[in-house]
Parts: structure tokens; sequence; C-alpha cells
């Protein structure tokens, strides 16, 4: 029988019984993933390789919200050579499909990635789509809310009762946000039912959801659009607020869950998440 | 004067040719036709800022961002929103109008918001800068003492910081608002109000964290929308006042929303 080493990668995959007797590349993880994930994979998506050899052989796998130079430079210490990033890895929604051979940053990193011999894909729309929401969940859980979730379909939380500045301090200190931690409202009120969105909100999203929580926490939101919308409804006397973490920051939880969820796939290699961490400061005066 | 008169007025004197398909630069509350008692010029028609121009007497509002939380300002989905009705009725129970300024204030030379926001922040010499002033230089100095001069002469709060504080820093690209310009490779700092974090038309963010691990000094500082495009509408009151004379013309800023 002649079958492909993709095809073999797969069957060693599902079945268990082949695995270790070939070398598993990074195109065959990935296929793996996919099939676990379910869904069509449009090559028009966000999703797909990046950058990087699909055929390299992987040591291990990194997972991580965002594939930035520093990240790919951990990977390479944790002899990680795939890299499963939920953002882009080169500055834009396009990602790098039309490279611009003269920017020294793009680069430097395209020439990082090939002397390190990584391959990197980006796995955004189909871990975010996934049933169990480990975006959502994740990130609930990073806050210390698991227990506190109100039903399973719904990023709603029930959390014990603070005030709004309260519940900002304890999200800042378990996150370690440093200045992407901006929040906008009333900062006395009572904070028990609180939504999470990670990534980036719409502002319909905010007007069907903020009036139904004393607290969404967002990943980002257009500043005259959500922002507005919370200031406005401050002026208007309701005791709620909006917490904007940073869009990078609200996904990494999610994706330090993806790494949890390929060691149940991916037995073959190990698997960790690199953080990337608040990108912002403030300067103190 | 009617308030339809008064941006026919505007008009005139933007010195462009109006764009009548421009879904942000039309009436967004009240009768076009009321008489203007006073006018508040303001970055953003916050209910806040609606409640203070009234209090001021000033009953048309003519601000550079929108009124109803979205920016081409489709109140479809809010006809039935309680907020919404809260600020359309103190609207119209005070006889108020608004209308917005953007697409051609940004078209307009100069650029008032661009202006404004260079003033702001401290940097000399854009009294006549336009949306798009091309990189300005400013003394050498690192970009954590920049970021501290930025912070206190913009008074901006909740301002944001990427890359190294020790790095020094002196060519500068300025943005107003969501038109955060994307960094170039001659280009030291670039300051803007607010932009997509990630996955976006460039990612500033990640480009410069990727620099500065690369050991290049480079900078962003996000000001947000409000504080970027605030110091521009005094000046577009101050150019107002030059065609439209007998009727009171103030600023009314919209406040930075954030603690």
């Amino acid at each position: 029988m002649n079958i492909s080493r993709r095809r073999f990668a797969l069957l060693a995959g599902a079945t268990g019984v082949l695995r270790g007797a070939e070398p598993l590349t990074a195109e065959a993880a990935v296929t793996r993933i996919q099939k676990e994930l379910g869904g069509d994979w449009p090559s028009t998506g966000p999703d797909g390789f990046k950058a990087g050899d699909p055929s390299t052989v992987v040591k291990a796998i990194a997972t991580t919200a965002m594939a930035t130079l520093d990240v790919l430079k951990q990977a390479v210490k944790a002899n990680a050579n795939l890299v499963l990033t939920y953002e882009p890895t080169f500055y834009s929604r396009a990602d790098g499909r039309t490279p611009v051979t003269d920017d020294p940053v793009a680069t430097a990193k395209r020439k990082f990635i090939e002397n390190n011999a990584l391959a990197v894909f980006r796995l955004r729309d189909h871990w975010q789509a996934r049933k169990d929401n480990d975006m959502v969940t994740a990130l609930g859980a990073a806050l210390g809310w698991s227990s506190h979730r109100v039903k399973s379909d719904d990023a709603l939380y029930e959390v014990p009762a603070a005030t709004a500045e309260a519940t900002v301090a304890a999200i800042r200190a378990k996150l370690n946000l440093r200045a992407g931690l901006r929040a906008v409202g009333d900062r006395k009120a009572t904070v028990r039912r609180v939504l999470l969105f990670p990534g980036s909100m719409t502002a319909a999203t905010m007007w069907q959801r903020y009036s139904e929580v004393d607290m969404i926490v967002a990943g980002e939101v257009r500043e005259w659009e959500n922002t507005h919308y919370a200031a406005d409804m401050f002026t208007a006397g309701e005791k709620r607020a909006l917490v904007t973490i940073g869009r990078v920051v609200s996904e990494e939880p999610g994706m330090r869950a993806c790494a949890d969820w390929i060691h149940t796939v991916i037995k073959e290699v190990p698997a960790r998440w690199i953080a990337v961490g608040d990108p912002y400061w403030r300067p103190a005066s | 004067m009617t308030a339809r008169e008064v941006i026919e007025r505007i008009k005139q004197n933007q010195g462009i040719p109006w764009n009548d398909r421009s879904t942000r630069d039309t009436f967004k509350l009240g009768n076009p036709d009321t008489t203007v008692k006073g006018i508040a010029t303001t970055m953003m028609t916050t209910f806040d800022m609606l409640k203070r121009a009234n209090a001021a007497g000033l009953n048309m509002v003519i601000t550079h961002e929108d009124t109803f939380w979205n920016d081409p300002d489709n109140t479809k989905d809010l006809l039935e929103n309680p907020l919404y009705k809260l600020k359309t009725e103190f609207a119209q129970r005070n006889d108020m109008v608004v209308w917005r300024d953007h697409d051609h204030m940004h078209a307009m030379k100069p650029d008032y918001t661009v202006v404004g926001e260079l003033r702001s922040v401290g940097i000399r010499g854009g009294e006549h800068a336009t949306m798009r002033p091309g990189v300005l230089t400013i003394p050498e100095t690192t970009l954590g003492e920049f970021a501290a001069q930025v912070k206190r002469s913009s008074g901006a709060r909740a301002i944001r910081c990427v890359g190294d504080p020790k790095a020094k820093v002196s060519r500068i690209l300025v943005g107003p608002g969501y038109a955060t310009p994307r960094m170039l490779p001659d280009v030291d700092v670039v300051i803007g109000g607010e932009q997509q974090e990630a996955d976006g038309g460039f990612d500033n963010v990640e480009y410069v964290l990727d620099a500065v691990s690369l050991g290049m000094a480079k900078g962003v500082i996000m000001l947000g929308h409000v504080i970027s495009e605030q110091a521009g509408m005094e000046d577009f009151a101050t150019w107002l006042r030059t065609f439209i004379p007998g009727i009171p013309i103030q600023f009314v800023p919209a406040e930075e929303p954030y603690w």
C-alpha cells in the first residue's frame, strides 16, 4: 500500500499505533489539528502557514497569542520549531502575503525564522470557533472565575461583589497588566455580573450586552464607539464599567489553553505556551 | 442665523470641494432650521459635553466625531435603546442641533486636528500641518523622557507607550485619532490616538516590539482618540469666528473617558 507521508502521519495520529515510526512534520501536525477542530479551512481565511517550511520535522510546538520576534527567540530556546500564533506574524491582516522586501524589521524576522528552521502557522478562526470556547473560559480561569460562570454557552460570570475599582485592581494583578488596562464608567459601581470578551468587541455587541452586566472586560474596542457609549452611560447615571485590557493580552490565556489541548491530539512532541505580556507602559509623570 | 446657514458658510470657507456623499459630515440631531444662539465646537458629542454646551447657552454643536457610538452614526438599531432616547430627548427638549465635520476637516489645509495635536504634545512648528504632516524632528531625547513630556503637555492620563524608554529618538510621525500612521524605517516614534492592536492595516505594536528586539530605536505613543483630536477643535472655533460674526462660539471639550 502506497500512502503519502501526510496521510501516514494522519493515520499515526488517529490510531496511535504507528506513533514514533515516522517523524512528525509541521504539515502533518497542522493537518491533525485541523481534523480535530473540524470545519473547512479556506485558503482565503487568516489561518495557514505564514513562514517556514511545512515539511520541517517538528521537535516541539509553541503556542502564542502573537508570534513576536521575542516569542520566536523563546521558542528556539525551548527547542520548539512549530509556532502556532493567534495573531499575525508580519504586522497586518495580510500577514506577509505580499512580503515587503525592503523593510528591515520584517526582513530580519524572516531571516531569524529561516536560520532557525521554524515553521509559523496562524491558528485563529478555527481555534476560536471551537465549541468549547477556550478563548473565553481560559480568560475566566486566569481571572480565578472558573466556578462563577453563569451558563455554559455564554461568557457571563457572576463574581463575588466588589467595587469596579477593586475588580479592576484584581484583574490588573491577576493578568500582570501595566498601561494596557484602561477603564471607563462608574468606579464605585458594585460589580457582580461580568461579561468577558477576549479580542475585539464591536459597537453593536456593546449596545446589546452592556445593560445586562455591571462590567464588560474586553480585549479592545473602538474608543469613539464603545468607549463613548460607556462614558455616556455613566453620564446617564448607569452604575457600570467598561474595562479594556489589550487585545493580545486578552487572548493569551486562550492560547495557553491551546497548548494544553495540543497535548491531547499530538502526543509525539511536547507543546508549551509562550507569553507576550502587556506591551504598554506609561511614563511616571 | 439658522444652523443650515452656519453650515453653508462653513462649506464656502473650508476651501475644498464639498463631498455630499460623506456619511459622517451630516446633521445628526435637531432641526437644521433652528435659530443658532451659540455654537459649541467639540471633539466628540458625548452626553456630558451636550449638557455642558446647553448649560452655556450654546444650542448648536459642531462635532468632529460621532454622536451615536458608531462611525457613520447609524441609528437604525438604536431607536429602542434607552440611552439613545435619553440623549435625543435631551437635545430636542433644549432645541439643540448637532452637525459633524470630520472628513472635510481632515481634508482642509491646515487640518486643525493635527495642528492641535502637535501643539498639545509640545512639538513646535505644526501651525500649518495637514493630515499627513510628514516626519518632524525634535532635539534628540530618550523615548521615556519624550513620552513623559507628551503626557504632561497633553494631559493624557491613559497614555500608552511601546518601546524601550532608553532609546534615543528624534524623528516623529504624528496622526490624528484612528489614523495612527504606520511606523517607517526613517521614523523613531509614531504618535496617534488609537489603533487596532493587531490584525489591522498595519500593526505598529508588534512591529515596534520586534524592532526593539532587534535593537532598533522605535516607539509608539497612543494618546487616546479624544486627547489626540481635542485641541484642534479649539482652533476650529477660532477659525469659525473669522466668518461667523455676532454669534457666541466656544470650544467645549469632550472629557478623556478613562479613570
